[in-house]
């Protein structure tokens, strides 16, 4: 592993990373870089594939997960992935959903340079964008940041405050800032041949002390384990059909948290297929069965259906919660059903590319009690 | 006595239970059965499917959640599934689904995945017997009474 540093010039984190950004994308090293940066508007700050260094006014601090990263890298990937490198600028949750992906065919790591920035958290895109506090909310967390306090944690969607892991894994390149001072550097790390080859052509500086770095993502990951054990504990009680109806009760059957999850990739998903066109003969037979039934119909059968078919893979973003029109707190169930079903199949999203998806394999010994009772 | 409750007594309740039975083994099973004139309670609605591996748990979720009491899956014995693999899969399936079923509190214990071959007519017929007297200790299905999903 190649460990360096950015220099933090005049206290201007993203200034300094941009830098950074700015000479990869001129070393010629990558043809292009996909990074989060703020519309002309500087309300909001989208993921953008930049080619020319001088247009490049990045922000990978930007707390905001506007859509996922994940899925724009499988569509420039899948039909042809890039014939010269590419730079992606990802979380961690993001990364995790890409290897995913990759694992579904649906994307290809081929020329692509994954960029891992330590995640801090990130808001939702209407915080975000109407954010009530006087400074920038990049300036906002960088400061809780340095003063080491946690009012930043207020604003964040509930997946950041729970993430399972905050700190980039399978990337190339780690830019950290965990473990830094980050009024004086960045942590640059090189995970892989193709970032320690692109990283040598880089003016940085060697990094004193790794241990530093070390130390606070063991902490980091201590606090957040510790967090997530007192949420999964908070939401126990959501069970039994009473609280499951009623946690879905406002769910209009519109798709929307199924459109925005990386790992729901299906090109005709089954919800939005004539299965659910009928006669009106069958809608009234339906309501017969109980005297009445609610529309737009099968709304928890959606829930329940897409949970089954993807929540092996979930990656715990919160996309989905963050796209919901009528506000369902959808990882209140989504983070225990993930937690529960990846323990069952011992399976990791996100770990690893060659590691299969647990729904396409079986062995013939496992689970043999099953069928047989 | 309330509708309602009077509803929830078990002694005069049957199960409804829907079958979702491979073509090759449990549906063959229970026309075993039914030729050989073995006696099995008449709770469930049997469903033709080609091989336990299509059964989707769309399919059981929808049973579930339209008023079914119970819902089960019959399948070929491990190593005979006419397409090799497809009760393996099932399998897998019906561990994820009841995880699931299980984190939310949702009657997991209502759904069965049993192996039963085409000549295990009698089989069938206890698998019947034993699955429609567990579902009627379980009492009606509470998901049947919400008309909100
Ligand atoms: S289900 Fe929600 S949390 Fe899970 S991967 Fe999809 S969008 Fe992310
Ligand atoms: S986005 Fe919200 S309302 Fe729309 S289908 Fe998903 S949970 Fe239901
Ligand atoms: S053919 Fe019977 S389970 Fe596959």
């Amino acid at each position: 592993m190649t460990h360096k540093v950015i220099k933090v010039k005049d206290n201007d984190v993203v200034g300094s990373t941009n830098d950074f950004l700015r000479n990869l994308l001129s070393s010629g090293k990558i043809q292009a870089l996909l990074v989060p940066q703020n519309t002309p508007s500087k309300k909001v700050a989208f993921p953008v594939l930049i080619s020319d260094p001088k247009k490049l006014h990045a922000d990978i601090v930007a707390p905001i997960l506007p859509a996922s990263t994940a899925t724009i890298v499988s569509k420039m990937t899948k039909v042809q992935p890039p014939s010269k490198p590419i730079g992606v600028v990802m979380r961690s949750c993001q990364i995790r959903a890409l290897i995913e992906l990759v694992k579904l065919n649906q994307a290809s790591l081929t020329n692509i340079v994954i960029i891992g920035v330590d995640c801090p958290g990130t808001f939702p895109t209407n915080t975000y964008t109407e954010f009530p506090e006087k400074k920038t909310p990049t300036q906002f967390l960088l400061e809780a940041w340095t003063k080491k306090s946690d009012e930043a944690e207020k604003y964040f969607r509930s997946a950041c405050r729970v993430c399972k892991d905050p700190i980039p894994t399978n990337a190339d390149i780690i830019l950290g800032f965990y473990g830094a001072d980050i009024e004086k550097e960045i942590i640059v790390e090189a995970h892989s041949e193709v970032g320690k080859n692109i990283l040598k052509e880089l003016p940085l500086e060697d990094e004193e002390e790794g241990k530093s770095r070390e130390k606070a993502v063991k902490e980091l990951r201590e606090e957040k384990a510790k967090k997530r054990a007192v949420f999964l504990k908070e939401k126990e009680g959501l069970k039994g059909i009473d609280k499951v109806s009623e946690f879905f009760d406002k769910c209009v059957n519109c798709h929307n948290c199924r459109q925005a999850c990386p790992i729901c990739y299906c090109k005709e998903c089954l919800f939005d297929s004539s299965v659910f066109d009928a006669e009106a003969y069958k809608f009234l037979r339906r309501a017969e069965i109980k005297g009445l039934f609610k529309m737009p119909n099968d709304a928890l059968l959606f829930q329940l259906g897409r949970m089954n078919h993807m929540i092996l893979s979930c990656v715990e973003c919160g996309l989905c919660e963050q796209a919901c029109p009528n506000n369902i707190p959808l990882m209140d169930v989504f983070i225990p059903a993930a937690e529960n079903a990846q323990k069952e199949f011992d399976y990791q999203p996100g770990k690893d590319t060659k590691e299969k998806i647990p729904m396409i394999v079986y062995r013939e010994d496992e689970f043999l009690e099953v069928g047989e009772k | 006595m309330s509708e309602e409750k009077k509803d929830h007594k078990k002694e005069d309740f049957e199960p409804k239970i829907v079958g979702f039975l491979c073509n090759w083994c449990s549906y063959a099973g229970a026309d075993l059965a039914g030729t050989s004139r073995i006696q099995y309670p008449p709770n469930v609605r049997i469903i033709r499917v080609m091989c336990s591996g299509s059964v989707d748990s769309m399919y059981i979720l929808r049973a579930l959640l339209e008023g079914a009491d119970g819902v089960f899956v019959g399948g070929c014995h491990p190593g005979d599934c006419h397409y090799i693999d497809g009760n393996y899969k099932a399998r897998r399936r019906m561990v994820l689904l009841e995880n699931i079923l299980g984190t939310l509190g949702l009657e997991k214990e209502r759904v069965w995945l049993r192996w039963i071959s085409a000549s295990e007519g009698q089989k069938f017929a206890d698998t019947m017997k034993e699955m429609a007297e567990a579902v009627r200790k379980l009492g009606p299905s509470p998901i049947a009474k919400h008309w909100n999903l």
